[in-house]
């Protein structure tokens, strides 16, 4: 392609074939004002506020930088006087239409507009077209256009909205509000459809995320994903918008999830909790109540990287002046989960010190009994009594919004009774902390199922032995680590990854497996294939040979039980050690 | 009918039509123009049928519905051939009077003919006519002569000739240097080079190509190009299909106001016809030369006359100009090289095929060739279309073809090519009318649109009244035109309302020079010209409004009040009745009086106060005085 020199403010600068002067004097650090002009998007030239003067075969004139093509020779001056003045005028014009706009309020202190001379108004879209243009270039939709000319011209839905169909062109995707310079379109407003935020998951859902993200700021790696679900691009091949503005190319939209088999000797399942839903709990008001949160939600508030910046808000922006937080929330509970939690009075205790050190509020901690059986958490708890926070002991039987005495009015009111007096209390506050339970994923049946490891009563991953073996479990070289085992804190989680570590890694050094003695083994010659052992093997230990047509005992995995044993059919099957012919002998012996 | 497969089936079938035709027997061309139409021709058309038919003279007398020949003011217009004999105002009941004295005969009814309003001499010719004599009219002269509904009758004239010589005779390169050299100048308001426009689009690598005519005509008060494409609009076509055939194209889109229902029709029914006879479609006059047309219909936006925003609406867009850097010659509609010119520009084509570059560079001025059409109109005694060379000067055309100014008032202006022209005083209407002398006047030739006005407009009104309808017909995608546009509404009205600001003029002179110079189209960056001409020649009456709250055409209401001349009033009741608001107190033998706090300056009473008394009248930019006392308020008459 051909090159092309021109001027720019002075400086020379080559470009290809097809870039405007906007393009090249960006390439140099020129600044140039843009209002209706966005890279992704064909350029409109309505704003005119990137005029520039050119000179051009001799001839000088104003034009716009954005659509302007190179050409050999050309002299661009980007802040003659003329240029000046004349944007000058237009934020003028601008910020006569749009005076209580942001975007327009700077560009008017940039160019020293104080007061337009001219009758105001009080508009906030400029007309500017990114939110047509990107719904009909990029969403490829045309949901919302402009209708009338001159004066009147405005953005329409079709029809205005005043005709009785149903308009389902607009995919509700928000493009049009995220492009608008002027923050004037409210996407409720624009659509008949209703708009459903994509949540965060990482912040709850206490914010909303675009659909390329990054999970949270921690994330390995820390690169951003595309939502397949939500992306416009996927579900209707167009905007692709992202690809253009990354610049080492890193966008593959023919990417594929894709499976990776590893072999390994040794697993270790570390697959966590999940933090108890309160809304089953229809007394405490979860998900009916504002300003009844979870433990989990509140954490993510009260961190400084969070929603509200660490900022303490109730649904309604203002600061809370008193705050309950409640204990055993689905633990010790007949009705959820009888065991004990054991994170949640610490937690509890540190989110009354993080509230006590972030606002002036009132806490109350509602509890059955203090455990804080820890290393220097005895400590903590009186040092949390210390700061103020008021414990009161009592398991709360109902959450209201219903006043009963004026100083209720516009509360949550906590019924309980206090045990410690023997009396039935209401406490009015202005904002509530369930302290949820942990509890065993919701997958845990299929990855226990899986790994072949069983599940507790509770639903956690069993261990071999709790006291001797609490890492390792029936099967050999699965063990498992943390919350997927029971509720515990962060020490205990720490100290049991690493006890499962050491396992694998004893494991490992030594080099060879230690196999039981007495293993099944299956005659070949009998054996008709029927697979029953294989059922019956709670180990996995029973592989079926498809070529021979029989089965297999692994050794390695066998644990001697004898299961499969009883359970074949054709007396194919014998324990090394414990055979038929052995036990009928011993007994033989025993009856003799 | 057979399709015409060479130049010579051509001649031959013009000679039989002419044939066919007997110069000398009655001929009654009669306008069916919008103009006439609206005046009342179609039923002069039917009382003519009817009466002829009653006098069994069909087989005698030729009746021939035409376009419109220019004399809109005095239609529905007849000329009786072959004495071409000219009858203005024809009504109905004229007809029985027309047909047994004009046609049986051959006597001319005075009544009808035009009278010279200086000399008081009846003119029977209507080439003798003083607006049709002092015009040249290349374009529209032929009207009067033709039925568009029927290719024959251009056929007759010699039609499509100029087609057949380009396909036959010429090469496109040829026919393009003719052109060149003929200095053809787009007649849609630019003036830019015709011939330059086609060699661009013929140059680009690029198929297909395209050809269009700009028939979008939103001007108010301008209707030349309806008079050419209902008139004779195989004329228009003629010169597309030698266009296309130059720049090689082989498809064209004829986009027509649908405001222009007639013309719409003759349209349909021409390209119908070229067909037809083989002047349009595959291998055309068996040259091996292919092109259709197609005709769209626009939906009444006055944008969508401007090149890239009628592109945009051909492609089923709204009609938005589009930014332009890549000339629509190269790039325009679905992207592809369009040429556009407008219908007048076209219709010269054939002309200059004909006659030659020769021929037509002597017609006009140094930079301006050939002749223009004018739609005169305003405060002009003959109203109508005006074709005439370049180079004539506006008091020519004002004057000796216009007949002046009517009621002996003063001329004060004219205003030239329409929203986007400008105002043009009197100190220089001996300035010649051609492209280049109207833009140095800040004014510009447009498409020819001519409003003249008399020492009763008010310009700031007139100014007014141009924004008022760019602020309505601006498509509103750029800012200097669409806010620039909005706040010069405001500040004019703020003016003619007398509530005007010191520093208002430099305000309108700042938006003008931000609106030429920013504005993305050729709407914006003349919109301002209405207002900056007028500041520019009447910067006093600007004034005036501001500083004294006077309007010196006593035309704005708000400045204006109405006062009864003691001295003048008969006291006949007549204001007094016709007051909407009981204003006026009064009674028989008493005076009137107007009460200034209820007169709503309708000007009802200005209206109504007999003119032999014209005791009504109007005074603005100073204190009306004070009532006549009541007891002095009864009438002394004098001796009968």
């Amino acid at each position: 392609m051909d090159e092309i020199t021109l001027q720019i403010d002075g400086r020379e600068v080559k470009a290809e074939e097809g870039k405007t002067i906007l393009d090249m004097a960006k390439s140099l650090g020129i600044d140039i004002p843009t209002l209706c002009y966005h890279p992704a998007l064909s350029p409109f030239g309505a704003c005119r506020l990137c005029s520039v003067e050119i000179i051009s075969r001799g001839r000088s004139r104003i034009v716009t930088s954005c659509n302007y093509p190179v050409e050999e020779g050309l002299v661009v001056n980007t802040k003659s006087p003329d240029v000046i003045e004349l944007r000058k005028m237009l934020v003028e014009l601008m910020l006569a239409r749009c005076p209580n706009v942001k975007i327009i309020q700077d560009l008017a202190k940039e160019y020293g507009v104080e007061k337009p001379r001219f009758k105001l108004e009080d508009e906030k879209c400029i007309l500017c077209g990114l939110c047509t243009r990107i719904c009909d270039e990029r969403i490829g939709v045309s949901a919302i256009n402009f209708i009338g000319r001159g004066v009147d011209r405005k953005v329409e839905t079709p029809f205005q909205g005043t005709l009785d169909i149903d308009l389902d062109v607009c995919l509700c995707c928000g493009a049009c509000a995220s492009v608008c310079p002027t923050d004037a379109i409210e996407l409720e407003d624009t659509t008949n459809k209703k708009p459903i935020p994509i949540l965060s998951e990482y912040n709850v859902g206490l914010e909303s995320r675009a659909p390329v993200y990054i999970p949270f700021p921690q994330a390995v790696p820390n690169v951003p994903v595309i939502d397949r679900e939500k992306c416009v691009h996927f579900v209707t091949g167009e905007c692709k918008i992202c690809e253009e503005f990354c610049e080492p190319n890193a966008i593959d939209f023919e990417q594929e999830d894709e499976i990776i088999e590893v072999e390994v000797g040794n697993i270790i399942v570390a697959t966590g909790f999940n933090a108890f839903d309160p809304s089953p709990i229809y007394q405490y008001g979860y998900g009916r109540l504002d300003n009844v949160v979870t433990s989990l939600e509140f954490e993510r508030m009260v961190n400084s990287a969070g929603p509200t910046e660490g900022e303490i808000l109730l649904k309604d922006g203002s600061h809370p002046k008193s705050i309950a937080i409640i204990h055993c929330v689905g633990s010790r509970d007949e009705k959820y989960h009888e065991y004990c939690s054991r994170v949640c009075c610490m937690y509890s205790m540190k989110l009354a010190h993080l509230i006590k050190e972030h606002s002036e509020a009132e806490v109350y901690e509602l509890y059955i009994d203090i455990r804080s059986f820890g290393k220097g958490f005895e400590e903590f708890y009186n040092r949390v009594l210390d700061e103020g926070t008021i414990f009161i002991r009592g398991r709360p039987a109902e959450i209201t919004d219903i006043a009963e005495t004026p100083e209720e009015e516009g509360k949550l009111i906590v019924q309980f009774e206090d045990t410690l007096i023997g009396r039935q209390r209401r406490l009015p506050v202005d904002m509530i902390i369930l302290s949820v339970a942990l509890e065993a994923q919701p997958d845990a049946e299929a990855v226990a199922r899986l790994f072949n490891i069983s599940r507790s009563a509770d639903g956690f991953f069993l261990e071999k032995h709790p006291k001797l073996d609490p890492v390792a479990t029936m099967t050999d070289g699965i063990f498992v680590a943390g919350c997927c085992q029971g509720p515990k804190d962060i020490p205990d989680t720490v100290a049991q990854a690493s006890a499962a570590a050491a396992e694998v890694l004893a494991m490992i050094s030594k080099g060879r497996v230690e196999v039981e003695a007495a293993t099944a083994v299956i005659n070949e010659k009998i054996c008709s294939g029927c697979q029953i052992c294989k059922l019956v093997c709670s180990f996995s230990a029973v592989d079926y040979d498809e070529e021979k047509k029989v089965c297999r005992v692994n050794e390695a995995l066998c644990k001697g039980c004898g299961a499969c044993v009883g359970g074949c059919p054709s007396d194919a099957i014998n324990l090394k050690h414990y055979t038929n012919e052995q036990i009928v002998a011993q007994m033989e012996g025993m009856l003799v | 009918m057979a399709r015409i497969n060479s130049n010579t089936e051509l001649e031959e079938l013009r000679q039989e039509i002419l044939s066919k035709r007997d110069q000398n027997k009655p001929r009654i061309a009669v306008c069916a123009g919008t103009g006439c139409l609206a005046s009342g021709a179609a039923k002069v058309i039917a009382a003519l049928k009817e009466e002829i038919k009653k006098q069994g003279l069909n087989a005698d007398v030729d009746i021939k519905e035409t376009g419109c020949p220019g004399f809109c003011e005095r239609g529905p217009i007849m000329v009786i051939y072959p004495e071409e004999i000219c009858y203005l105002q024809v009504k109905p009941d004229d007809i029985p009077e027309i047909i047994s004295e004009t046609i049986k005969e051959r006597k001319v009814i005075d009544r009808l003919l035009y009278t010279d309003p200086t000399t008081g001499e009846k003119v029977t010719h209507e080439s003798e006519i003083p607006f049709y004599k002092n015009q040249k009219r290349l374009l529209i002269g032929t009207n009067i002569n033709i039925d568009p509904k029927s290719i024959e009758d251009y056929l007759a004239i010699g039609g499509y000739r100029a087609l057949a010589k380009a396909l036959f005779d010429m090469t496109p390169e040829q026919v393009l240097e003719e052109v060149k050299r003929a200095n053809l100048r787009g007649r849609g308001g630019g003036g830019f080079p015709a011939a330059k426009k086609w060699e661009t689009t013929r140059n680009v690598p690029r198929e297909p190509k395209y050809v269009i005519v700009n028939a979008d005509e939103g001007d108010p008060g301008a209707f030349m190009d309806r008079a050419v494409l209902e008139g004779n609009p195989h004329s228009v076509l003629e010169g597309l299909v030698i266009s296309a055939y130059t720049i090689g194209s082989h498809e064209g889109f004829i986009y027509v106001r649908q405001e222009y229902p007639l013309a719409v029709e003759n349209v349909d029914i021409a390209i119908k016809q070229a067909e037809e006879y083989g002047f349009l479609g595959q291998n055309i006059l068996g040259s091996g030369f292919d092109f259709i047309v197609n005709v769209h219909r626009g939906a009444g936006a006055f944008v969508s006359g401007e090149s890239s925003a009628l592109m945009t609406a051909i492609e089923g867009k709204v009609g938005e100009p589009r930014p332009k850097y890549i000339r629509t010659a190269v790039s325009g509609i679905w992207e592809r090289p369009s040429n556009l010119n407008n219908v007048e520009t076209l219709a010269n084509v054939p002309l200059i095929i004909n006659n030659g570059a020769e021929w037509f560079t002597s017609i006009g001025t140094e930079g301006s060739k050939g002749t223009k059409i004018f739609s005169l109109v305003g405060k002009v005694n003959n109203t109508g279309l005006v074709e005439v060379p370049m180079g004539m000067s506006l008091r020519e055309i004002i004057y000796n073809i216009g007949g002046g100014i009517p009621g002996d008032k003063k001329f004060k202006a004219v205003q030239t090519g329409g929203p986007s022209g400008g105002v043009i005083p009197e100190q220089y209407l001996d300035t010649p009318v051609d492209f280049d002398e109207l833009t140095k006047l800040g004014s510009m030739m447009g498409s020819g649109g001519m409003i003249v006005m008399d020492e009763d407009t008010c310009v700031v009104d007139v100014a007014r009244y141009f924004v008022d309808f760019l602020c309505d017909e601006s498509c509103g995608k750029c800012i200097p035109c669409r806010e620039g546009l909005k706040h010069m509404r405001e500040v004019l009205n703020n003016i003619v309302e007398g509530k005007g600001n010191e520093g208002d003029i430099e305000l309108l002179e700042e938006l003008s020079r931000l609106m030429t110079k920013a504005s993305l189209c050729a709407l914006g960056t003349s919109a301002a010209n209405p207002v900056s001409t007028t500041i520019r020649y009447f910067g006093d009456e600007y004034q005036a409004h501001i500083k004294e709250s006077k309007c010196p055409a006593l035309v704005c209401k708000e400045l204006v009040s109405y006062y009864i001349e003691p001295s003048k009033c008969q006291a006949c009741m007549i204001c007094l009745r016709n007051c909407p608001v009981e204003a006026i107190s009064g009674g028989k033998n008493q005076i009137h009086v107007i009460d200034q706090a209820k007169c709503i300056k309708c000007g009802v009473c200005f209206d109504a106060c007999p003119t032999r008394f014209g005791a009504v009248i109007k005074i603005s930019g100073e204190p009306v005085p004070a009532s006549l006392p009541e007891k002095e308020r009864s009438l002394v008459r004098g001796k009968k």
